[in-house]
C-alpha cells in the first residue's frame, strides 16, 4: 500500500515530480561541482605560484662565500625542488660581465618565469645571455659570444627584468670547474610545498647547520594569503548556492503537496495519521534525492572537471586536473539532507489540511 | 477594476505573495552579492599579489652593463648615468596613475666593515609623495613591501633630515657582524645607530640602509637615484599585448596604450622619464597575470553557476504562483474576460512581486556583499550604484518569463477542464 502509493505518484504526477527531481539534480551538480572544485582548491592555486620559483634560499652564512653542494641532495630529499647557482666574474674583451653557472635541469621549475628567445638549456661549452648583455655585446641567437674563457656559441636570450638580464648563464658544471672552490655553490635556490615551507626550513637548517637557510617571505605569505583568501570565498559561495537551491526545492515540493491536498484529505478522511501521510512524502522525496543524487553527481563531475579544465590546467588528463571522484558522499548527504529539510517545510501543511473543507473542493 | 483586482489579490493571500516575493528577494540578494563581491575579487586578489614587491624597475639608461652581484658592484657605474630625484613625483602623472600602488627610489654604494664589502641602499622608508597634479600617496620601501619584517624599528623619515645617523641592517648581515637594534655601526667614516634587523629572506637580508638624503650626502650624489621600484595594478597580459607597440595600427595603439598592461605602464613612465628605461619585472608580473586571471576565471564560473540557480528559483517560483491560480484563470475566462485581460492582470501582479522582491535582495545583497568583502579580504567593498535598478530590471523580467509558460498554457485550456479538474 505504501509502496503503491509513492510509485502511484511517480505515473501520474510525472510532470511535477519531473520538476522536484530537476531541482534535486541542480542542487546534486552544485554540490558536486563545488564540492570538487573545492577539496582541491588548496593544490590547484599553490600550483599556480609554483610559476614565482624558488620560496627558500640557502644562503652562505658566517664568513663563508659559498655553500655545500650536498644541500641540494638535502633538499631534494625533502620533496622540494632545489638547484645550484654560482657566481663568478667573467671578461668579454677588456669588459667585465657576470657569468652564471646553473644547473638547468634542476634550475627549470625555478626559472618558468624566463623569458626566452631561443632554446632554454646550453650544453656545456654553450652559454645563454641575458637581453641586455645580448644588446651591448651585439650577439645573437647562434652567434658566438668572445668570453675570455672560451668562445661559446648563444643557444637563447633571456629577458627577466631582473639581474639575469645583464648576466651570462652557462652550465653548472662548467662554472663549477672554473671556481676556486670544490663542490660548493655561491646559492642554493629551494621550491618546497607552500604548506610545509616551515617545516622544509627547519629540516634544512637543522642538516646544514653552516649555511644561512631564509623563507622569502615576500612569496611564501602572499601564497598562503590569496590561497586562503581565494577558498574563503569559494566556501561563502558554496553556502550561498546551497542556501538558494534549498530555497527552490522547497517550493517544488510545496506545490506538490498542494496539488495532493484532495488525496490526502481522503487519506485523513479514512483515519490516516499526519505523521504517516509526511513519511510517505518523506520517502517520496527521499527516492527523489537518491535518483538525482546519481544524475547531479554524474553533471557535477562533468562541471567540475570542464572548471578545472578551462581554468588550471593545460592537460586534459582526468587525474591531472584533480577531479575528486570521492565526493560522492557528501554530495549524496546533502542532497537528501536538502530534500528532508524542503519536505519537512512542505509536510506542515499536511496538518493544516481539513478532509471536509477539501473534499468539498473549496 | 484593474487595480482593485491586483489589489484584492495580494490582500486575499498574502502569506502566498510574501513567499514568492521572499523567493525573488533570496534569488536576487544572491545575484547582487555575486556581482557585487565576488567579480570584485579579482581586484582584491590583484591587491593582495601587490605585497609581492615592484612589478616594474625603473633604471638609468647606460651605456655600460652593470656588474654586480648580491648588490655588490664590481664595476663602478659611469658618473653622468642616474635618475634625477625630482622626476620620482611624474611617475604619478602618467596616464595610469591611479594603478600605481607603490614608488621606491633608491641610490646604491657600497663601504667596507670588516674587511668585506657590504652594500648600503639609500632609500625612502614611508615618504608623502606629492603628485604634479597635487594629489599625495605614501611611497618608499615599506609601503612596497608589505612582507617585510623589522625586529626593532623602522626609521621614521617623513621629515627629510641628512644628518640623522640610523640604518637598518639587514638580518643575514647582522647574524654575520654581531649586531641588534642598538648597536652602533660604521659608515663611511660616520657612526650610525642600527635601530632595526630587517628580514625578507631575499638579497636585502644583506645590505645596510640609510635613508636617501643621508646616502647622498655621504657620496655626494645630491639629488641622484640608481633606481626606482614601481608597483602597478596590472591587466594580465594576453595575445595583443605581447605585440610590438611600434608596429601597431594607430587605434591598436590607442587601445594598448589605454589598457593598464605591464607594457604600456612602463612605456608611459619611460615617456616622463626619457633618461630611463623601465622593465617589467617578469618574475613578479608575469605570475601575477597568471595567478589573477586563474581567480577571476574561477569566480566567475561559480558566479555565473549561482546566477543561474537564482534566476531557477525565480522562475520555478513564479511558475508554481501561476499554476496555483488556473482555476481562478478559468473562471475568469467563462465569464468572458479576453486573454490579453487576463496576461496584463496576471503580468502586472507578477511584475510587482519581481519588482518588491528584487529591491528587498538587491538592497539587502549590497549589504551582504559588504560583509563578505569586510569578512574574507577585511576592506569595505563597495557595490556599484548601478547595480541595484539592473538586478530589479532582471529580477522582474525572470519572473515574467517565469509565469509566461504556465499562463500561456492554462489561456490555451479551455476554461471547462480546467474548472471540472479543480472541482
Amino acid at each position: 500500500m505504501f509502496w503503491r502509493f509513492v510509485l502511484g505518484a511517480v505515473k501520474y504526477r510525472r510532470r511535477r515530480l519531473l520538476l522536484a527531481f530537476s531541482g534535486l539534480a541542480v542542487a546534486a551538480t552544485l554540490a558536486t561541482a563545488l564540492f570538487s572544485v573545492y577539496s582541491d582548491i588548496d593544490r590547484k592555486m599553490r600550483r599556480e605560484f609554483r610559476g614565482y620559483g624558488a620560496n627558500l634560499v640557502i644562503a652562505p652564512a658566517g664568513n663563508s662565500q659559498t655553500v655545500p653542494l650536498r644541500a641540494v641532495a638535502e633538499a631534494e630529499r625533502l620533496g622540494a625542488v632545489a638547484a645550484p647557482f654560482l657566481y663568478t666574474i667573467g671578461r668579454i674583451g677588456d669588459e667585465r660581465v657576470v657569468v652564471e653557472g646553473i644547473d638547468f635541469r634542476r634550475a627549470a621549475p625555478l626559472t618558468a618565469y624566463w623569458q626566452v628567445t631561443g632554446a632554454h638549456t646550453a650544453a656545456p661549452g654553450e652559454c645563454l645571455v641575458g637581453s641586455s648583455v645580448a644588446a651591448h655585446f651585439h650577439v645573437n641567437v647562434g652567434q658566438s659570444l668572445p668570453l675570455a674563457s672560451g668562445f661559446c656559441p648563444v643557444r637563447g636570450i633571456v629577458t627577466t627584468g631582473g639581474d639575469e638580464d645583464n648576466r651570462v648563464m652557462i652550465p653548472f658544471d662548467r662554472a663549477a670547474a672554473d671556481a676556486p672552490f670544490h663542490d660548493a655553490a655561491s646559492v642554493i635556490e629551494v621550491r618546497a610545498d607552500g604548506q610545509r615551507i616551515n617545516e622544509t626550513r627547519a629540516a634544512l637548517a637543522r642538516a646544514l647547520p653552516e649555511t644561512d637557510v631564509r623563507i622569502l617571505h615576500a612569496i611564501a605569505e602572499t601564497e598562503a594569503n590569496v590561497v586562503l583568501k581565494v577558498k574563503a570565498a569559494v566556501f561563502s559561495l558554496a553556502l550561498v548556492i546551497f542556501a538558494i537551491t534549498t530555497l527552490c526545492v522547497t517550493g517544488n515540493f510545496s506545490a506538490l503537496v498542494i496539488e495532493r491536498s484532495k488525496e490526502i484529505g481522503v487519506l485523513k478522511a479514512i483515519g490516516a495519521a499526519e505523521g504517516k501521510i509526511a513519511a510517505l512524502f518523506l520517502s517520496e522525496s527521499l527516492v527523489l534525492a537518491l535518483a538525482s543524487t546519481v544524475a547531479g553527481y554524474a553533471a557535477g563531475l562533468a562541471v567540475a572537471y570542464g572548471i578545472a579544465r578551462r581554468i588550471f590546467s593545460d592537460t586534459a588528463s582526468v587525474r591531472a586536473i584533480g577531479v575528486d571522484f570521492a565526493v560522492f558522499a557528501p554530495v549524496m548527504a546533502v542532497t537528501l539532507l536538502v530534500a528532508v529539510i524542503a519536505t519537512l517545510f512542505a509536510a506542515s501543511r499536511i496538518w493544516c489540511i481539513e478532509p471536509a473543507v477539501i473534499l468539498r473542493g473549496e | 477594476m484593474f487595480l482593485r483586482f491586483v489589489g484584492q489579490s495580494i490582500r486575499r493571500a498574502p502569506r502566498r505573495k510574501a513567499m514568492a516575493i521572499g523567493a525573488v528577494a533570496l534569488g536576487s540578494a544572491v545575484a547582487t552579492a555575486m556581482l557585487g563581491a565576488m567579480l570584485d575579487i579579482g581586484d582584491r586578489v590583484n591587491r593582495e599579489l601587490r605585497n609581492l614587491g615592484a612589478n616594474l624597475l625603473v633604471t638609468p639608461k647606460s651605456a655600460s652593463l652593470p656588474v654586480d652581484i648580491g648588490g655588490i658592484r664590481y664595476q663602478p657605474l659611469a658618473k653622468d648615468e642616474f635618475i634625477p630625484l625630482a622626476g620620482v613625483p611624474k611617475i604619478r602623472s602618467i596616464f595610469w596613475q591611479l594603478n600605481i600602488t607603490g614608488v621606491a627610489p633608491s641610490l646604491h654604494a657600497q663601504t667596507q666593515i670588516d674587511g668585506r664589502d657590504v652594500p648600503v641602499e639609500g632609500v625612502w622608508f614611508r615618504r608623502d609623495l606629492q603628485a604634479p597634479d597635487g594629489t599625495h600617496s605614501a611611497a618608499g620601501v615599506r609601503a612596497m613591501n608589505s612582507t617585510w619584517k623589522v625586529d626593532g624599528n623602522w626609521i621614521d623619515d617623513r621629515v627629510a633630515n641628512d644628518r640623522a645617523a640610523d640604518c637598518i641592517v639587514g638580518a643575514a648581515l647582522a647574524r654575520r657582524l654581531g649586531l641588534h637594534s642598538g648597536s652602533t655601526l660604521a659608515l663611511f667614516g660616520e657612526h650610525f645607530s642600527v635601530t632595526g634587523i630587517l628580514s625578507t629572506g631575499g638579497d636585502e637580508e644583506d645590505r645596510v640602509f640609510v635613508r636617501l638624503e643621508v646616502l647622498e650626502r655621504l657620496t655626494g650624489r645630491t639629488g641622484q637615484a640608481d633606481a626606482i621600484e614601481v608597483g602597478a595594478l596590472t591587466e594580465p597580459e594576453d595575445a595583443f599585448a605581447r605585440k610590438d607597440p611600434s608596429k601597431m595600427q594607430p587605434e591598436e595603439y590607442d587601445r594598448w596604450y589605454c589598457t593598464p598592461y605591464i607594457t604600456s605602464i612602463a612605456h608611459q613612465i619611460q615617456e616622463v622619464l626619457p633618461m630611463a628605461v623601465a622593465r617589467p619585472i617578469r618574475r613578479v608580473a608575469d605570475n601575477e597575470g597568471q595567478v589573477l586571471s586563474r581567480v577571476r576565471g574561477l569566480m566567475l564560473l561559480i558566479a555565473l553557476a549561482a546566477l543561474a540557480t537564482a534566476a531557477l528559483t525565480v522562475w520555478s517560483v513564479m511558475a508554481t504562483t501561476v499554476l496555483e491560480r488556473r482555476y481562478e484563470i478559468a473562471i475568469m475566462e467563462a465569464t468572458g474576460a479576453g486573454s490579453g485581460l487576463i496576461a496584463a492582470l496576471l503580468g502586472a501582479e507578477v511584475a510587482m512581486q519581481g519588482a518588491i522582491g528584487g529591491l528587498i535582495g538587491a538592497v539587502a545583497g549590497a549589504q551582504l556583499s559588504g560583509a563578505v568583502s569586510q569578512t574574507v579580504f577585511g576592506i569595505h567593498g563597495e557595490t556599484p550604484a548601478a547595480l541595484v535598478p539592473l538586478v530589479v530590471v532582471v529580477a522582474i523580467a525572470v519572473s515574467l518569463a517565469g509565469a509566461a509558460q504556465p499562463l500561456r498554457r492554462a489561456l490555451s485550456l479551455e476554461p471547462a477542464e480546467i474548472l471540472r479538474e479543480g472541482a
